[in-house]
């Protein structure tokens, strides 16, 4: 069987993530059957609470990619305004090209064909930097985060440290 | 599926350059690569916003979103031109890339004993090296083998064909005659060469008219007079070349679908000679591909033949077009096919292909034929009796294995699927009517459309067989058992 537009396209990502890695993160696909789905795993960025962690997601690409971002998935527990419970990441450079019908992003911020996983796993790194409080995931930990900060700190720490079984 | 193991290795990455000593070369590449796929450009195009994208991959991206990816200015796709200059650049580059990379990656020369070096030493070296660093992979990859060195040899075979192709004339429709510097003038009107003084008088009497006219009548005197030694032998190629009829191909027209009814669009499809099967928004949706792939093909330099962007349009609809259930992927095939497209053996091939798809949804094709699959195996049991009645008969053994093969089979009730290639009889080869496979007993490609938008009767509703219709669905099986019944069983092995 050819390979198509989207797995071509993945190989030669991820050709590129493993002769020239950016600093913090690894990915690549699971499988060698499956190009659409890969796994990756992201540094905590330093003087952030997450700080010292090392976060595994998965990324589940579309038949169309790049025409469409792929989706973003934490694989543990990650307490964060922008995270879901269920682990799925929701940032504005996963969410398809047009503009947001609740007027949260600009169309520019939104996916584009240009973009790449490399592209996708910075902005989540510094994603966990600087939350985005505005359109929050995970509710509880936006308002913790805005009105609590201390708290919020301390209890990603825990989390972190209970990931890396400390 | 060796696709990662093989790939992988051999796709060229503009992150090759580094670790050697001309990793500078790095961005230079990037900039031949495409932002949208990361390959080299492909018949690139420039946008009214002055960025370039392959044909194809800008031609997607504004049928998405109508924006350019890069600077989301909202653009057209008639408003594309051809970056001719980097299309020469991206080929000029490609062709080196790899005698640059090996040269890149040789030991320095520094290091080499004089004779070495007279003995070319950089493609020594790379050579060596290839060897060293295949044999490095195969003992990391004991999957890669023997397959890899063959694609190998066969992907440089086709370079060099290709190579050989680029070196010889082009016949390309831009190309403008040069007046040859003979000391002659041009007729205004045709063109034909001649005297300065002799014009007037030429036009006054004996000047064709068009251009086309005197070619052709150029052509035949060519033809006659033998040859002129060596003046202009290029010349003459070329006006060989020119009345050969080399049209390039129209770009078609992209169709406002909300202003066309089901028929019409179906309508315009068979006209392309492309599948009508399939939902509304499939539908739109194949048309709207044919359209990119035919268009960015336009732009190519060397463009493809319509047979390759027919396959084209089947691999996208396997993958992009259709990915929840692969159960249009018929439509296309059977096109492609032609005449066959019709027979239950072109359905039958057709089902077949959508079963051993990957994403092959084995439930949900269970639950939309569990009632014909429950006639099937109703009917099979009733054989098996029979069956088993007449052989009882013949020899009693074989009569008791067969009653326990319908007692375990009916215990099993709940596994349709199981069960139906169990009962059918084995290994006669009188019956000319071959035993009924899962494909055969499956309706045709494009099940029930339930996802039809308005209620449209399309016109190949006629051709299907519904499943579960005793009458057509099950006539096979059933002439197939009657005609097994017929000549005395010999038992089971």
């Amino acid at each position: 069987m050819s390979i198509n537009v989207a797995q071509r396209r993945l190989l030669q990502e991820y050709r590129s993530l493993t002769n020239n890695p950016p600093e913090g993160i690894t990915a690549g696909p699971i499988s060698e059957d499956d190009l659409l789905h890969w796994e990756c795993l992201i540094q905590g960025p330093e003087g952030t609470p997450f700080e010292g962690g090392v976060f595994p997601a998965e990324l589940k690409f579309p038949n169309d990619y790049p025409h469409m971002p792929p989706s973003m998935k934490f694989l543990g527990d990650v307490f964060h305004p922008n995270v879901y419970p269920s682990g799925l990441v929701c940032i504005s450079i996963l969410h398809p090209p047009g503009d947001d019908p609740n007027h949260y992003e600009k169309a520019s911020e939104r996916w584009s064909p240009i973009q790449s996983v490399e592209k996708i796993l910075l902005s989540v790194m510094s994603m966990l930097a600087e939350p985005n409080d505005e359109s929050p995931a995970n509710v509880e930990a936006a308002k913790m985060w805005r009105e609590r900060r201390s708290e919020y700190e301390a209890r990603v720490k825990t989390s972190v440290r209970a990931s890396l079984g400390l | 599926m060796q696709v990662f193991s093989d790939e992988a290795v051999n796709v060229p990455d503009s992150t090759d350059w580094l670790g050697t000593p001309l990793a500078c070369l790095m961005p230079v590449e990037q900039a031949f690569r495409c932002h949208v796929c990361k390959d080299f450009y492909d018949s690139p195009m420039l946008t009214s916003c002055n960025h370039t994208f392959c044909s194809l991959c800008i031609r997607r991206c504004l049928s998405v979103d109508s924006k350019c990816p890069l600077c989301r200015a909202t653009d057209q796709e008639s408003k594309l031109r051809g970056n001719w200059a980097l299309r020469e650049a991206v080929e000029a580059f490609t062709k080196s890339r790899r005698a640059i990379l090996d040269f890149a990656r040789a030991p320095p020369p520094a290091l080499q004993s004089p004779t070495e070096q007279s003995n070319s030493p950089t493609k020594r070296k790379a050579t060596e090296m290839d060897g060293a660093k295949e044999e490095d992979q195969e003992t990391k990859r004991p999957r890669r083998s023997t397959r890899s060195t063959k694609t190998r040899a066969a992907e440089l075979t086709a370079a060099i064909l290709q190579e050989e192709e680029d070196t010889t004339p082009s016949a390309d429709p831009d190309y403008v005659d040069q007046p040859p510097d003979d000391g002659l003038v041009a007729c205004p009107i045709c063109l034909t060469r001649m005297k300065e003084q002799q014009v007037d008088r030429h036009i006054d009497t004996s000047c064709p008219g068009s251009p086309q006219a005197a070619a052709s009548k150029r052509q035949a005197a060519v033809a006659q007079t033998p040859q002129p030694p060596s003046t202009f032998p290029s010349f003459n190629n070329r006006l060989g070349q020119s009345t050969q009829p080399q049209k390039p191909p129209e770009r078609l027209p992209a169709l406002a679908y909300s202003m066309l009814k089901d028929t019409a669009l179906r309508k315009k499809l068979s006209e392309l000679g492309l599948s009508t099967h399939g939902s509304r928004q499939l539908l739109e949706k194949r048309h709207k591909e044919w359209i990119t792939l035919w268009n960015a093909n336009c732009d190519s330099s060397r463009p493809k033949k319509r047979s390759e962007l027919l396959r084209d349009l089947d691999e996208w609809e396997r993958t992009v077009g259709n990915p929840g259930g692969g159960s249009r992927i018929g439509g296309i095939g059977m096109t492609i096919g032609g005449g066959a497209g019709q027979g239950p053996m072109a359905r039958a091939q057709a089902a077949g292909a959508e079963i051993k798809d990957k994403e092959f949804d084995g439930k949900a094709w269970a639950n939309r034929y569990g009632d014909s699959f429950g006639d099937l195996i109703k009917q099979a049991r009733k054989g098996i009796k029979r069956q088993t009645l007449d052989g009882g008969a013949n020899s009693g053994e074989s009569a008791k294995e067969k009653k326990k093969e319908t007692e375990a089979e009916t215990e099993k009730e709940d596994t349709p699927a199981d069960l139906l290639p169990r009962t059918r009889p084995d290994g006669d080869g009188e019956s000319s009517v071959a035993p009924p496979t899962p494909m055969d007993i499956v309706p045709p490609s494009s099940p029930p459309r339930l996802d039809e938008q308005g209620g449209d009767t399309g016109m190949d509703d006629e051709q299907q067989v519904i499943p579960g219709t005793p009458e057509k669905g099950n006539s096979k099986w059933e002439t197939s058992q009657q005609q097994k019944q017929q000549p005395p069983i010999a038992g089971d092995a």
